[in-house]
């Protein structure tokens, strides 16, 4: 969910990019570390970044009949880690918000804040979470992306009732406003975006699950088992 | 589809001027107008930036309005939402649902225009920049900031490769639409998650290749641009300095008339 141009007032504005900034940065130190080392990783990245746009700019039937798009920084956390997720994101939002002009430049910081970083660190944590608790690999996949989602929606909430609190009951009154009215999209997309995900990487494994393992996403054995369920 | 306003960038007649007096009015409109206290000077930076994307820009007015009108619908629900949380004052209106009493008062109501005005102003400006400056030319003032050199290269890399791709998507999305691909719901979702994957691996093998074939050109992780000098003429200049003096003296006169 992007937040457009001008929507948040003065304080609040600058202070989610005083959020964002630092990780950025880390974000970007890391990057620097991981090409220096595999410099055949720079032109993949960039290709991974176009694919987050292609992906988010297409649309997705959605269950009340508008169309909506899916985001695709779920899937970039689980592939490259959060930090390099951030990153790629950032990219994204910026090329966003000049081509298509979704979201703003103003509050790009806020953006980043709910869709570079805070979801997708869920989709990561959650995603290696379940690994470790042996889940099936698509549940977790699934898990990941929807609660990725719902974080992003929710912390966007909370981004709006901050910067307009109600006159009566406060930020939290607001947020409940502005947490109803999205929740009416963002639930049902949450699903579709998690299931779509799962179906991604299951097509994936069957055609090049190499890719996968080289990126450390999953394990040989995971993929063994995975393919022997499949067969 | 989705309507890459690059395109209608490249031939833009305002593409030959230069990047930083572009940058400078948008960043000086998105400034000032998110941190206006009255709707008059986002309004007012609205229309002067449309006025300059359509007439200088040569772009087409309804094709402008259909774009515009694109963040309607969030901006519409949270400005409504606004509205009725906000802000203190004479009730306008009001109702009860399920017991629960909610109304509108000229405090909200003021709020939610400023902030309607304030996002129409913004957009104005990046649409502005969208479709007059091509990212090709945005390239030099990203290399002018100090961002390490691996971040800039991903963008151009990305920037390139995102029209590759698109090109890829649309193409299998028609061959999915016209054999019914996205009948219902079912099937939309299946054929989503397809396309989806064929682009991934598409991704993945064209990332090998374009590494193994820039290596093969002494690629050392650097891609060097031509970039044209292009001064800034008088007559751009006395227009952009018009400009923001009118609107810091709109923005002045309407700061006491505050509502924080």
């Amino acid at each position: 969910m992007h937040i457009f141009e001008g929507f948040l007032p003065s304080p609040w504005w600058q202070l989610w990019f005083v959020f964002s900034i630092p990780v950025i940065f880390f974000g970007m130190y890391r990057l620097n570390k991981l090409v220096s080392e595999k410099r055949e990783l720079l032109p993949l990245l960039a290709v991974a970044g176009a694919f987050i746009f292609v992906l988010s700019s297409l649309k997705m039937p959605s269950v009340t009949g508008s169309s909506s798009h899916p985001t695709g920084t779920g899937m970039a956390a689980i592939l490259f880690g959060p930090a390099i997720a951030a990153v790629l994101s950032l990219i994204v939002l910026l090329y966003q918000a000049i081509f298509l002009a979704h979201g703003g430049l103003t509050t790009l910081g806020a953006n980043v804040a709910s869709m570079g970083i805070i979801g997708p660190v869920f989709a990561y944590v959650i995603y290696k979470a379940g690994m470790k608790a042996n889940i099936n690999f698509y549940v977790v996949v699934f898990l990941a992306t929807a609660f990725a989602d719902w974080a992003t929606y929710v912390v966007t909430a909370t981004q709006l009732a901050l910067a307009f609190p109600a006159e009566v009951g406060g930020v939290a009154a607001s947020l409940k406003g502005f947490l109803l009215v999205f929740a009416t999209t963002q639930v049902p997309l949450a699903i579709m975006e998690g299931a779509l995900t799962a179906l991604i990487f299951k097509y994936v494994i069957q055609v090049k699950s190499d890719a996968l393992v080289e990126l450390n996403v999953i394990t040989e054995s995971v993929l063994n088992k995975l393919k022997g369920a499949g067969q | 589809m989705t309507n890459i306003l690059d395109d209608y960038a490249l031939v833009s007649p305002l593409r030959y001027r230069n990047n930083w007096l572009k940058i400078a009015i948008v960043g000086f409109g998105v400034l000032v107008g998110v941190s206006s206290q009255s709707f008059i000077p986002p309004f007012a930076i609205a229309l002067c930036m449309s006025f300059t994307t359509v007439h200088f820009g040569k772009t087409s007015l309804k094709f402008y309005l259909t774009i515009l009108s694109a963040p309607a619908v969030f901006v519409l629900l949270s400005v409504i939402i606004i509205a009725f949380f906000f802000g203190s004052g004479t009730e306008i209106f009001g109702f009860n649902i399920f017991s629960y009493h909610l109304g509108v008062n000229t405090g909200g109501l003021e709020m939610a225009l400023l902030v309607f005005s304030r996002t129409l102003s913004g957009m104005s400006c990046l649409f502005f920049l969208a479709l007059t400056t091509p990212m090709v030319e945005l390239f030099s003032v990203l290399k002018a900031t100090k961002l390490p050199d691996s971040f800039i290269e991903i963008s151009m890399m990305m920037y390139r490769y995102i029209f590759v791709f698109l090109e890829v998507a649309w193409g299998i999305k028609y061959a999915q639409t016209v054999r019914l691909g996205y009948k219902d719901w079912r099937t939309s979702l299946t054929s989503l998650a397809m396309l989806s994957t064929t682009l991934f691996i598409r991704s993945w093998e064209q990332g090998e290749k374009i590494f193994i074939s820039m290596s093969a050109r002494c690629y050392d992780g650097k891609l060097i641009f031509f970039e044209e000098k292009r001064p800034i003429r008088a007559n751009e200049l006395v227009l952009t300095c018009t400009y923001f003096a009118v609107v810091l003296a709109l923005w002045y006169l309407t700061r006491i008339n505050s509502i924080f």
